[in-house]
């Protein structure tokens, strides 16, 4: 197991969902991963600027790049859109944008190499099963779970190569692994609607809800999630989705972190459960 | 093996099952299965198809619910894919008015087309004389593009248009706007751009499931961004998507280096505007989000070069 990664955190961690930061920070040790967070990271531009101004992020996420680079490390991140920008800003660089971004990040003095691997961390903990089953102090069998990947982490396979997009199993073998029971859940493989909640508010809505309710059709008691962009439409949004398409189910929205904390034995206060704005204190 | 197949024979909706076994399906392509199906066991069952290689764009089908172009997918593929699946669920292409079993309604798809005016209006300056010359480097601009077959494999997939229809067009709309408006021989590319504005460029939900799933591994999604990119840059900047978008670059380049969801709210909808305003009231009372955050949050480390370099990107891409 790759045991030291350069932590690129994304902006949503900062702030709307500290407790991912918080129950990522937690379950690492545990885990025995060391996370060096990148010093003076940028936004990846979350596939919004990339529609704005191209080079602009380009060069941002090669610098990201490079900062990690200096570490000597590979970047982990848990943000899928960010796991996407990074990752596709690499491949642009190393299939032959490398020398001329380069003559930009010298003027910050800087230099992308393409020595920097990109991962997620529902990534590596399917490459370490039999390691976290190890470390299950309670495992979570009694717990029904839906899986929710996000857009990101899958699509498109191109760019994250990591698995099926069609049919990925990566998510389900870590929930497992926790000794939790994975629901057939029909839109596991959906889109949230978040990158659009702005222009098509209407359409994102009617998203989330569906997301929702087939979570609550299949009687999961919560929705878990790797993406804490997911995450935060699925659960701050909830209740605003919901009332939209005039349905009473409400579900549970955990970060894949969460739940992974839950499983190490980590006392929910420390994973954050009391920031999650659909109740999910029962669950701790 | 198992194939249920939806069918639909005008009035009534039904699933009806196939079996097949696999050393008669292993060497043929999905289009071929569906034929071998209709040969052998079925001849009512309905779908369309022509060319067989991935020319016409008629035998676009759903497999286990996600599209694919029949003819270009071998049944090896979706054994590989599928793995130990012994049935396999066929379905019509969604996001389309089903007529008959697999055969799908293009009129509205088509209507969609013509209104980002697909046909080229070149520059003056050509003549029926000289014709319309376009040098290889301006032509494998567009190439790529050039290969869409209309199959609709990704307007099938498009979770906007799952979502709602009436303020979006199809992802191949997109892709032959932005080829239309990035061809070296037309007199206005806002011709395209304008109208694909017009028709909800900016409700793309960023799923990237046409790009995933194009048989002929053309980004939509991307072309999306190519064309908000021109909009932006002439102007065309009213409105929710571009103000949001811009949010993120303003805090990339302007701000902290990082987003501020704070002003991310305000930048997008405006202060009179309530709605996520609110929802960003509601991250501070739950704790999540720093209120100190709304006078510009703290800067990165090292965002003074960080400017620096975008600074000389822009220059450079000017020249």
């Amino acid at each position: 197991m790759q045991k030291e990664f350069a932590f690129f955190p994304g902006c949503v961690l900062t702030q709307a969902a500290i407790e991912s930061k918080m129950s990522i920070e937690a379950i690492a040790p545990i885990l025995g991963i060391k996370l060096r967070e990148i010093t003076g990271w940028s936004c990846c531009g979350a596939s919004q600027a990339q529609g704005v101004d191209p080079i602009a992020t380009l060069v941002a996420n090669a610098r990201n790049l490079a900062l990690a680079e200096k570490l000597n490390l590979p970047v982990l991140t848990t943000c899928s859109t960010c796991l996407l920008m990074l990752r596709r800003a690499k491949a642009e660089l190393d299939g032959g944008e490398k020398e001329r971004i380069n003559t930009f990040l010298a003027k910050g003095d800087m230099n992308y190499k393409g020595t920097s691997e990109v991962t997620s961390l529902l990534w590596v903990l399917a490459q370490n099963i039999e390691e976290i089953k190890a470390k299950v102090k309670k495992p979570l069998s009694n717990l029904k779970v839906a899986v929710f990947y996000g857009c990101h982490s899958v699509r498109p396979e191109k760019d994250l190569g990591f698995e099926s997009s069609v049919n990925p199993t990566s998510f389900e073998t870590v929930v497992k692994a926790l000794g939790a029971h994975v629901v057939p859940f029909e839109k596991r493989l959906n889109c949230c609607g978040f990158h659009a909640v702005y222009p098509a508010e209407k359409s994102a809505m009617k998203m989330t809800s569906g997301i929702v309710n087939s979570a609550a059709e299949s009687k999961a008691d919560c929705v878990v999630t790797p993406c804490p962009l997911c995450q935060m439409q699925l659960d701050i949004y909830q209740d605003d989705a919901q009332d939209t398409t005039k349905s009473k189910a409400r579900v549970p929205v955990l970060h894949l972190s969460q739940l992974v904390g839950l499983a190490l034995g980590i006392p929910a206060k420390k994973l954050g459960l009391d920031y999650n704005v659909i109740d999910a204190s029962k669950l701790g | 093996m198992k194939f249920i197949i939806d069918r639909f024979d005008g009035k009534k909706n039904y699933q009806q099952t196939y079996t097949l076994e696999k050393k008669d399906i292993e060497a043929l392509t999905l289009l071929g299965t569906l034929l071998l199906i209709k040969q052998k066991q079925d001849i009512t069952l309905n779908f369309t198809a022509s060319c067989r290689m991935a020319i016409c764009g008629a035998c676009g089908v759903r497999v286990n619910g996600h599209a694919y172009l029949g003819c270009d997918t071998k049944m090896t593929e979706l054994f590989e894919e599928y793995k130990d699946a012994d049935t396999f669920r066929i379905s019509p292409l969604a996001n389309y008015t089903v007529l008959s079993d697999l055969v799908v309604d293009w009129e509205p798809a088509i209507e969609n087309l013509r209104k980002i005016k697909p046909g080229l209006v070149a520059k003056d300056s050509f003549s029926e004389k000289e014709g319309c010359v376009q040098n290889q480097k301006e032509y494998d601009r567009i190439v790529k593009q050039w290969d869409c077959i209309l199959c609709g494999v990704c307007a099938s997939e498009c979770n906007k248009l799952t979502a709602d229809r009436s303020d979006y067009a199809e992802p191949f709309v997109f892709t032959q706007a932005w080829r239309l408006a990035n061809d070296s021989r037309t007199k206005d590319p806002m011709i395209n751009t304008k109208a694909a504005v017009k028709n909800g460029l900016w409700n793309c939900v960023h799923c990237h499931e046409c790009t995933n799933r194009c048989p002929k591994h053309i980004s939509a999604a991307n072309d999306i961004a190519g064309l908000t990119v021109l909009a932006l840059k002439k102007g065309l900047n009213s409105g929710l998507g571009p103000a949001h978008a811009k949010a993120f670059h303003t805090d990339l380049v302007e701000g902290s280096g990082r987003l501020n969801e704070i002003y991310l709210a305000l930048r997008t909808e405006g202060v009179s505007t309530v709605a996520r305003t609110g929802m960003a009231i509601t991250l501070m009372r739950a704790g999540k989000m720093n209120p100190l955050e709304i006078f510009g949050g703290h800067t990165i480390e090292g965002h003074k070069d960080l400017v620096k370099m975008i600074e000389a990107a822009k220059a450079a891409t000017k020249e």
